[in-house]
């Protein structure tokens, strides 16, 4: 029988590469029964890597894996499940065609003779949703069921397997205040039960408030382990930076003139509400916040990809028809989008094409057929402003590294000659001189009189190009700091706990 | 009795019984004939073929992949049971039953292997084996034909054989097959493996899931009941060539989705498999019935196909509304 407080867990030195990508190098992390242990990092800190490992959807190139006094083996879910560890994702993966009382089961349904025995599965559901303090029909089908009871499920299923070790991902990323409060009240049951639960999140202050033990990550190594007692959130915060911020960034100071984009109150309740805020010409505004605070919703919201309830945009004083991204196009905005493979670019086409897309009216020959000179004449322009690099211009983008295809993107929307650039996460996924490059681009951009609202969970970032910094949190609009007053210690309190002298 | 109370229709199938019922009770009352024994029984027989292969590729279609091999398989299967028997006179109907499976199950072993071992995508692997297979039959059958004289008596007797006057002995193993596969994924974890492994693909890996020997089974299940559906062929039209139910493997796939198989995997019975094959072919029935000419068959299959996926997607988005209400609701 474990006993509260017994070595569950020990990862020493564990190292992991991805290519020429090293994710973890040299990682420790120390895993007791009965305790709340939460994971700490930046984004690419190594935390989900971690958690793969343990998953079995990894395996480590280095380091030892113990768990108890056993050697862990590595390599497969199936492996990982049978050691006692359980793995809730950000996403959770049920199967939504599938009942809850089988979303639990799967794959282990209870057998009398040689069917399932059904009554037992969905009365030993309704006990375990029961034990976790949820009502849930065991009978219901998994599809509609919101996020937060989603997890329930994933933990009832934990627990039907005796799992010892419990991980989650992000838990509460994706939960309303009443929903984390319900699913801290499950995790101090588990701890009551001598489980191990081990979680990531980024919210700070529910972080001190839960857990027991806290690692803290950073650039794939393992920075601190405390009690909670033995640190704060000021110690933490500088623990997860790490590095002060070197002047990186070629932010050069530009002439800011009148307001091009006014947003005010805008409100879609199932996103964001309320958001108020305005763009200048030639300056660079920062939407900061956590991955779901609905900054992306917002800038789908004002480029007219969706639509929303209630407040308007404005450009230049009139106001932007809702829902039509050509409208928006028209008053000349340009939405480089987060997911480039997916919502930026046609993966198969040229570059030249891609290059070319949202140009074709002014490349037409007779108003009819597309100019194949001037395409070329315009790809060439734009690949030596960007220093874009490509084996030839109609090759397809997906031949392009990635940072080159986000350059292409760019290219796509600089060309139309927007007044308003949005761009969303512009640099996830490039290398660090790549990065650079883009940021300059962007400068550029705002240099040249255009307003620029710039969308990042990247902190470094938002600090080094913005002008304003505008933080969401749960969709809410918590905090808007000027380049002097902002630094990274108050953004990222903005952003977890919706404070700003945290 | 039990049995059919334990597998109770959801209510997707038992709306779908209850179309049934109002379609041949209005087909009845234009044509009186429709509703007696003899009307039943050639519904049944006309339905037998393509109810088994969609009852046998619902596994398949059920984990998110189709089997377009399957009309080919028919036309090879029959042809060669036909050959096998026309060689050995001696040879009864347990024979065929043998021998016609088996023949099928080597497409369904090709099949699996090429989408599980390879995971290459299945609507192509299968319309590839969907003309392999037929070329086949037209080199090796070198447009030699089978008639009744050739096959074994026992064989076509068992293809005449009637119980209380409406049920056809094809269509009494068809309901065997559907009872035994709806009983297999209910109660069994493989058939529960299916609807996991259609619902999401990329879970069933996290969990554990045995995926590519359940996709493999799938397709060899498949092939094996085309096998069988070649021989329930020869038994109806005592009579083969090679182009032996040529192109109606749409028709198995059009059965399978109008009986609530989804196409995207995840959801469906073998009794709405059985059920849409038997809606299929009342309505072309009844239309015959009641003097439409017999050159609207196929539209009519297509709109019924697209009527039943438009049903689909209607469930789908107001599933999607209650669970975007219920966003706003928690977010207030």
């Amino acid at each position: 029988m474990v006993q509260k407080g017994d070595l569950l867990l020990q990862m020493k030195g564990v190292q992991k590469r991805f290519g020429g990508a090293i994710a973890l190098r040299g990682a420790d992390l120390s895993i007791r029964a009965g305790e709340i242990h939460a994971l700490l990092g930046e984004n690419g800190a190594g935390k989900s890597t971690m958690l793969k490992i343990l998953a079995g959807v990894h395996v480590n190139d280095g380091g030892t894996i113990t768990l108890g006094s056993k050697v862990f083996t590595t390599g497969s879910p199936q492996a990982s499940i049978e050691q006692g560890i359980a793995v809730i994702y950000q996403e959770p993966s049920l199967f939504l065609d599938l009942s809850l009382a089988e979303n639990v089961f799967i794959g282990r349904q209870p057998m009398k003779g040689a069917a399932i025995d059904w009554e037992f599965a969905q009365s030993e559901a309704a006990r375990l949703f029961a034990e976790l303090g949820v009502q849930l029909d065991p009978k219901r089908q998994a599809r509609g069921l919101s996020i937060a009871d989603q997890q329930v499920v994933e933990i009832a299923k934990a627990l039907s397997m005796n799992a010892n070790i419990i991980l989650m991902d992000e838990p509460t990323a994706a939960l309303s205040a009443s929903e984390v409060e319900r699913l801290m009240t499950v995790m101090k049951s588990l701890k009551e039960a001598n489980k191990a639960v081990i979680f990531v999140s980024h919210r700070l202050d529910e972080v001190l408030a839960i857990s027991d033990y806290i690692t803290v990550m950073r650039d794939g190594a393992t920075v601190s382990e405390n009690p909670v007692g033995a640190t704060d959130l000021q110690k933490i915060i500088k623990e997860m930076v790490g590095r002060e911020l070197t002047e990186l960034f070629p932010k050069t100071e530009h002439k800011i003139g009148e307001i091009v984009l006014e947003v005010t109150g805008m409100s879609n309740p199932a996103y964001f509400r309320d958001i108020s805020f305005s763009v200048r010409k030639g300056e660079i505004v920062a939407l900061a916040g956590l991955v779901g605070s609905g900054r992306s919703e917002v800038a789908r919201a004002i480029f007219g990809i969706d639509k929303y309830e209630t407040g308007s945009v404005k450009i230049k004083g009139v106001e932007l028809e809702k829902g039509s991204p050509i409208a928006a196009m028209a008053k000349k905005i340009a939405l480089v989008p987060e997911d480039r493979r997916q919502q930026g670019l046609f993966m198969i086409a040229g570059v030249d094409r891609n290059i070319a897309m949202e140009s074709f009216d002014r490349l037409k020959k007779a108003r009819v057929f597309l100019n194949f000179k001037k395409e070329r004449a315009l790809t060439e322009t734009w690949r030596e402003k960007l220093s874009i690099k490509y084996a030839g211009p109609s090759n397809p983008v997906d031949s392009l590294s990635g940072g080159n295809q986000q350059k292409v993107v760019l290219a796509k929307w600089l060309a139309t000659d927007p007044d308003i650039l949005i761009v969303d996460e512009p640099t996830r996924g490039i290398d660090v001189g790549t990065k650079a490059e883009v940021h300059k681009l962007i400068d550029t951009a705002a240099g040249e009189g255009k307003a620029v609202l710039m969308i990042s969970s990247e902190l470094p970032e938002v600090l080094g190009m913005a002008d304003r910094i505008i933080v969401m949190r749960e969709g809410r609009k918590v905090a808007e700091l000027s380049r002097a007053e902002a630094t990274q210690e108050n953004v990222i309190a903005a952003a977890t706990t919706g404070k700003v002298g945290a | 009795m039990n049995i059919l109370s334990r597998l109770k229709p959801r209510s997707r199938e038992g709306s779908l019984g209850l179309i049934l019922i109002v379609t041949i009770g209005i087909t009845g009352l234009i044509n009186p004939r429709f509703l007696t024994g003899d009307g039943t029984r050639d519904l049944f027989t006309s339905t037998a073929v393509v109810a088994l292969l969609a009852i046998g590729m619902a596994p398949v279609i059920i984990m998110r992949h189709i089997d377009l091999s399957v009309a080919s398989t028919v036309g090879l299967t029959a042809w060669f049971v036909a050959d096998i028997c026309a060689k050995n006179p001696d040879f009864t109907w347990i024979h065929c039953f043998i021998i016609g499976p088996m023949i099928g199950m080597v497409v369904g072993i090709i099949n699996g292997l090429l989408v599980a071992g390879l995971r290459l995508p299945s609507l192509v692997v299968t319309l590839g084996t969907l003309y392999i297979v037929r070329g086949a039959v037209y080199v090796i059958s070198n447009s030699v034909d089978y008639n009744a004289q050739e096959m074994p008596p026992s064989l076509l007797d068992l293809g005449q054989k009637v119980f209380f006057g409406v049920m056809p002995f094809t269509f009494l193993l068809v309901i065997i097959a559907m009872l035994i596969t709806a009983w297999f994924m209910k109660y069994r974890k493989a058939g529960r493996d299916c609807y996991a492994i259609g619902s999401n693909p990329h879970a069933a890996n996290l969990v554990g899931l045995k995926v590519f020997r359940r996709t493999f089974l799938g397709f060899v299940f498949s092939g094996a009941m085309a096998g069988l559906a070649g021989v329930f062929y020869l038994m109806r039209f005592a009579q083969v060539d090679s182009t032996a139910f040529y192109g109606q493997e749409l028709s198995v796939v059009a059965a399978a989705v109008i009986g609530g198989v989804t196409i995207l995997g995840g959801s469906g019975t073998t009794v709405g498999a059985l059920i849409g094959a038997l809606l299929v072919q009342t309505i072309q029935g009844g239309l015959a019935a009641i003097g439409v000419d017999a050159f609207w068959k196929a539209a009519i299959n297509g709109l019924l196909l697209i009527t039943a996926i438009y049903a689909d997607r209607v469930l789908a988005r107001k599933s999607e509304l209650a669970l975007l209400a219920q966003r706003i609701r928690e977010r207030a």
